[in-house]
């Protein structure tokens, strides 16, 4: 039994997928950045996670099967988009 | 501290560069950037003939030795192990900075050893240590000159509420194994502990230790920041 790192249900898919790709793929990234709820309705999230996805809201995105370290990563890469410094404090 | 850590990896550096070898083979955990839920594998063999990835601002491309990576893989599975493999992934950051920092002059080649560490159902210590065992029996039979290099941890808790307070007594007592040749204990270590401990990623030095057995090792430096244990350490192997 994992402590920290649960292993990722099938109905945190969609949602872990659009963490990954914040975390890794600037194209998307970017893309969520100038229109976020566009972005998400188009990769598949319901209203509840991209409510949650939307105020990074950490707890509420484990509650929905998030994996810690994306949502950490996620929203490292979010930060540093606005605050390139924040990498160098990471 | 940073300039600490630096001058070990110059150390290392330094080693490499003596020790003259052909090829690095690199154990490193994969933070969920060269493998996705698409197939995350317990085990796996990068068997291109390079790698490239991406950290922030830096961009990186290692080329792999071919041959090795390949003979790894297909004597893995003779072996009992499993692996998967991959000739198009993302090389992870786990790889790149320690290569960024010691890669001999002039470079060689590298093979990037995939241990799963951040997705659960993690490989369990003991397989871990396993693993590291045939690894070693497979690179002796080779005719290169190989170094073995593990990257990840020491104790550390991202995107968790224990962020800031990362385990360093479990560090400390961990490498006074290491020093002492006490390596093998850390098989017996479950998957329960590591993550209690912020040592998931401890998996690649268990693989590590599984190919050194015995060998006592040196600590060069153990820097704990306010979130991130920190150690280099060196074991001579003739």
């Amino acid at each position: 039994m994992s402590l920290h790192y649960a292993f990722p249900p099938a109905s945190g898919y969609l949602l872990n997928r659009c963490l990954y790709q914040l975390k890794s793929d600037d194209t998307f990234r970017e893309r969520y950045l100038r229109d976020p709820e566009g972005t998400l309705r188009e990769a598949g999230l319901d209203p509840e996670r991209i409510v949650a996805l939307r105020a990074l809201d950490r707890d509420r995105l484990l509650a929905l099967g998030a994996h810690a370290y994306l949502v950490f990563m996620a929203s490292l890469r979010l930060k540093m988009a606005s605050a390139p410094q924040t990498f160098e404090r990471f | 501290m940073v300039l600490r850590v630096h001058a070990a990896y110059g150390e290392v550096k330094q080693l490499l560069q003596a020790a003259r070898p052909d090829v690095i083979c690199v154990v490193a955990g994969d933070h969920v950037e060269g493998f996705f839920l698409t197939a995350v594998p317990a085990l796996a063999v990068y068997v291109g003939s390079s790698v490239s990835g991406k950290f922030d601002r830096y961009r990186y491309t290692f080329d792999v030795h071919e041959p090795l990576a390949r003979a790894v893989l297909e004597q893995g599975i003779e072996r009992g192990f499993d692996l998967a493999y991959s000739q198009d992934l993302a090389l992870d950051y786990a790889f790149f900075v320690p290569l960024h920092f010691t890669m001999p002059e002039p470079r060689v080649p590298i093979v990037p050893l995939y241990v799963n560490v951040y997705l659960p159902p993690q490989p369990t210590p003991a397989r871990c240590y396993a693993w590291g065992q045939a690894l070693r029996a497979i690179l002796d039979a080779r005719p290169e000159r190989v170094a073995l290099m593990a990257s990840g941890g020491l104790s550390h808790f991202p995107g968790t509420d224990q962020y800031g307070s990362p385990d360093y007594d479990w560090d400390r007592q961990t490498l006074d194994r290491l020093v002492a040749g006490r390596g093998a204990e850390t098989a017996a270590l479950t998957g329960e502990e590591l993550d209690k401990a912020g040592n998931v990623e401890f998996r690649t030095w268990i693989t590590l230790l599984g190919a050194l057995g015995p060998a006592r090792g040196r600590v060069i430096c153990y820097e704990p920041s306010w979130h991130h244990g920190n150690a280099t350490v060196t074991w001579p192997v003739a």
